[in-house]
This record gives structure tokens, sequence and C-alpha cells, in this order.
């Protein structure tokens, strides 16, 4: 049956290697968001990009897994890969890398400070859900800002940070009937989640705020997107006056 | 310096190129031509590298005129290209002279045409690409679609395979090389789509796989350039469990909640959290670019090592046709 041969690699203590597509592997960290799984993610995903292979062309960081892309034209013709074909030779490559550096330390980031404004108009929908927690709209905003989070991924559409660590007090559903357009830079939180909408788009989010710091620009090739896995992230609460200096 | 101005610019037109390939940590899809097989075939027999920008039509219904002398070349099944004088053939170089009207006409026969021209056509590079990502609105000409008026114009640095075509074929009247390339010799299989079992394969019942393996899905009407919705069987999930977002890339078929299939293309998210199903073979996602609203399609599984050495012999192919065109200017 050699359509359902194992797709899977290889097996260390703590992640196991499928193949995703021609071009492209996933290590899995297990099936649970915690820390320790945050930070070997990071910390691999660290170590490849200060390695990187013949062909490779970049990671794609989640929640418990890592994906690395490649141009397997380069990967089979290189002669420092072995392995019989694409999916072996990534994954030795990465094994190897994984033994090799797994014990250096990875280096450590300032956290990013995001400027919001919670007035109501950028926060439409604050104060049905200071209703909906029995709280009131500056709790929201207290709670909100107190957190330190942590970009776990970006996906979705470019520059939208994944983050976890929200307070359990601001869990919401989302709304019924989602906006047809919500501006970029909104702040919004969705069941257990709180995230930035890096563009225009249409979205059924609970909107609080507004930041406006450009969450993505592409004409930006070193960082198109301003926020990367990996990341903390902090909201500063801002004034109505100091959003429009920003902008300027 | 070569250039064309649209006039009619048809359902959706999109300058590409062969995608973003370094951006996906941020979220920024691949995008490229959806047919990257037609798109460089039309490229290489211009002798330009095949990943230099050409304007994806998709369906007919488009037209432009050609402003100044100009060396094109189109491939891809969306429609067929007619002067006054009659269809101009796909899969070769062929001069244009200065004011002649190109209309194209859909083909019954696929989706989506790619037109190059000597040299590639310009656009600025955005992230290391020329293609449009629709959504985002930056790429191409101004992020947008191709509209009416637009002027698109070659880089003018010719190299020195399309110097010589062009200078072979110069002249005051349509001409083009007795030679050309057959996309469909390229095509491996003239039958089901191939695909290799997704990780979370084992995650449906039985019979559903059977399904999925054996009877045939409709592309469904809202089908785009990020994915197409495939009518028919839906498959029933026996884990229940939550897929925590995770990479997906052009060719993922992806299992909704309610057991519908998605199979995700060029402009597809970079990360899912809908169950795997499969993975379209990277040398079969060129025929599922030809697809559309209507067209049923099947699969056959084939194994991950496979899907390798056919991706692995097409772009050998691709290789050899590079130097065939060298050799033959």
């Amino acid at each position: 049956m050699a359509a359902f041969e194992l797709l899977q690699f290889s097996t260390t203590s703590h992640f196991k290697i499928y193949s995703l597509a021609e071009n492209a592997v996933t290590i899995a960290f297990g099936q649970e968001i915690n820390d320790l799984t945050f930070n070997q993610i990071q910390s691999l995903n660290e170590i490849i990009q200060q390695h990187p292979f013949d062909g490779f062309h970049c990671t794609v960081p989640a929640y418990t897994s890592l994906s690395i892309f490649f141009d397997p034209v380069q990967v089979i013709t290189s002669t420092k890969l072995p392995g019989i074909n694409c999916f072996e030779r990534v994954s030795n490559y990465l094994l190897q890398l994984d033994k090799h550096h797994a014990e250096e330390p990875t280096s450590k980031r300032q956290p990013v400070t995001i400027p919001v404004c919670y007035d109501d108009q950028f926060g439409p929908d604050l104060t049905s859900l200071a209703k909906y927690y029995g709280i009131t709209k500056q709790k929201i905003i207290d709670i909100h800002s107190a957190t330190t989070y942590k970009v776990h991924m970006i996906g979705f559409i470019p520059g939208f940070a994944y983050l976890g660590g929200m307070s359990e007090q601001l869990i919401a559903p989302r709304k019924h009937i989602p906006r047809n357009k919500v501006p970029a830079g909104s702040v919004g939180i969705a069941g257990a989640q709180t995230g930035i909408y890096p563009l225009e788009t249409p979205g059924g989010w609970q909107l609080i705020g507004r930041t406006p710091l450009p969450l993505f620009d592409s004409q930006n090739p070193q960082h198109p997107s301003l926020l990367k896995a990996g990341d903390e992230v902090i909201f500063m609460p801002i004034s109505a006056k100091d959003f429009k200096s920003y902008q300027n | 310096m070569m250039c064309i101005k649209i006039i009619k610019p048809g359902i959706f037109s999109t300058l590409q190129d062969t995608g973003r390939v370094a951006y996906r940590s941020e979220a920024i899809p691949l995008s490229g031509a959806m047919d990257n097989l037609a798109s460089r075939m039309a490229n290489i027999v211009l002798g330009n590298d095949p990943s230099a920008a050409v304007i994806e039509f998709t369906y007919g219904n488009a037209s432009f005129v050609t402003e100044t002398d100009i060396l094109l070349a189109y491939s891809g099944e969306g429609a067929i290209l007619y002067t006054e004088k009659g269809a101009l053939p796909s899969g070769k170089p062929i001069f244009v002279p200065s004011g002649t009207p190109i209309k194209m006409l859909h083909n019954a026969l696929g989706a989506r045409t790619y037109l190059a021209v000597a040299g590639g056509w310009d656009a600025p590079l955005i992230l290391g690409s020329r293609s449009t990502y629709v959504t985002a609105g930056f790429g191409g000409l101004d992020g947008g679609l191709i509209k009416r008026g637009d002027i698109l114009q070659n880089n003018i640095k010719l190299n020195e395979v399309s110097q010589k075509l062009w200078n072979r074929l110069k002249s005051n009247d349509i001409h083009f090389t007795p030679w050309h390339v057959d996309k469909t010799s390229f095509i491996s299989s003239k039958g089901p789509i191939r695909i290799i079992p997704g990780k979370e394969f084992t995650w449906f019942a039985a019979n559903s796989l059977l399904s999925f393996l054996s009877s045939p899905y409709k592309i469904g009407m809202h089908s785009n350039r990020m994915g197409f919705h495939l009518e028919g069987h839906r498959v029933e999930h026996i884990v229940k469990t939550e897929l925590l977002s995770t990479a997906v890339a052009p060719g993922t078929i992806q299992v909704t909640n309610e057991g519908s299939l998605i199979l995700l293309m060029a402009d597809s998210q970079t990360t899912g959290g809908y169950p795997r199903i499969a993975q379209v073979a990277a040398v079969d996602l060129p025929v599922c670019a030809q697809l559309k609203p209507g067209d049923s399609l099947s699969f056959t599984a084939i194994s991950r090592s496979d899907a390798e050495k056919l991706y692995l012999e097409q772009e050998k192919q691709l290789k050899k046709l590079i130097t065939a065109v060298k050799m033959i200017v």
C-alpha cells in the first residue's frame, strides 16, 4: 500500500516531522498550547533562520507546529544534504540542527508596545460588552491593557497576530452579524482571543479600540508584519488626541 | 520598449509570476500564476526567465491592442488569441506589429491563459515578487485587477535568447516560429487528480474515504484564486478534536465542520484550522487551475515519494525545454 506509506519521518523526545507537501515539512510538537512548546518552537525557528539549508525558503511557526518550506530542486541537488529524497534530506538536516543547537540560548526580544485608543468611536462594542460582562468599560480597558500577550503565529491575513494570554474575564462571543468593513488597526475580541485587524476587511469580532500603528506594510521587505511569532505584546491605552498625533 | 493597451480587461486579470516564497511566516500567501506550468512555458519560449511576470487572464472575453511592435507568447487553455487575420498559435514566440488589436475568445478546454512578453512585464518588485495579491491590495501594477486603459510595458533589457528571437521574427506582419511547445506533453496524467493522504486523513470515516477516492466532485461557483469549493460526497469526521491552526499550502484539501471540501489554491491563507484530508500532487495543481465552476474532477492516491519524483521529473523537463529553446535560436 504505497499510498499509505508512513508520512511521519522521525521522532525525537519532543517532536515529530511529517510531510506537508513536496516543498514543505512540518515539525509537530504535540497538540497542547503551553509555554514549553511555545519556547521550543521559537527556539528551533531561530536556529533554522540562522542556519538555513540549500533551497530553504521560509518557516511558518504556529501554535504547536513549525513548518519549513523549500525548493525541492535545490534540496535534491545539494551536496550537503544526505538522504534519498527531499523529505528525508530536510528531516535529517532539522534533526541534526536540533541536536547540535538545542542548548543555545535564544535571543531575548523586547516586548512590542502597541498604543490603543479605547474610545467609543474606535471601540463601538465596548458599551455592549460592558453590559455582557457586568463590569465598567474602564475595567475592560484595564484588564485588556494589563496583560503581556504572546504572538503564537501570524496567519489568516498578512500581519494578523494570533495572541495568547487574554484574561478569561474578557471571553465574549463573536458578533451575530459580521461587519462588512472593519477598519485596519481595529482591536477586537472573539471567544478567548484578542487581536488586531492589519487590513480593512469584513469581520465579526467585538471591537474595543484601535491602534494608529500600521500592522502591515508591503513596502517593508525586512518586516512587512509589525509583529512576528515569538513576540510579546503590550497594549498601551492612549487618548483620541494621541491617536491623531500618532497618525501624523 | 514593447507595450500593449488593455481595451477590455476580462473577468479577473492580474499580473503574476512564480510567487512570494519567503514571507509565509508573515501570513503573506504564495500567490503567483495558478497554472505555473503554462505561465513558465509562455516565458520559456520567449527566452525569458521562467519566473518573469505574465498576465493571468480568467476565461476569455478580453482584448488589447499592441502599442508598439512586440514579441509575445501565450499558453494555457482559458482562451484563444485572435487578430483580424485569424487565431494566433499558443506555445510559441509571435511577433506582432504595432497597432494590432487582439481579442481573447474563451476556450471551453480550460480557465486560465497566460500572456508573456519578451523581457517580462514590468512592475515593481513587492516582497520579492510582481504577483498581484488583490485581497491585501499589493503587487502587480497597483495592487489590483488589470483595468481598461492600462498600459503594460516590458522590461526593456532583453537577454541574448530573446534578442535573437526578436531579430529573427521582426517584420511588417505577424510572424512566428515554426516550432512550438506542446503543454499537454508535460502533463503526466490525463486521469484523476493525484493526491497524497493528508496529515488528518485518518480523522474521517472509512466509507467517507472510499467516496473521496472514488466519486467525482464538482468545482463550486464560489471558487477563486484563494480556493475551490468541491461539491460532492460529504466527508464524515470521526475525530471531533479541533485542529489547532497550522500551516497549509496551495494544493491542501481541507474538510469543513459540515464535511465539505475546499481545495486551496495560489492565494490561499498560509495557515488553517480545518483538518487536511489530502494534498494535491504539485504536478497536478496546474491541471486543477484550468478547471471552471461546474467542471468535475476525481482523486486517486499516490505516495509522497512518487509525488516528489513526478515533481522533480517535470522540473527536469522544463530545464530541458529552456536549453532546447537556447539551442534552436
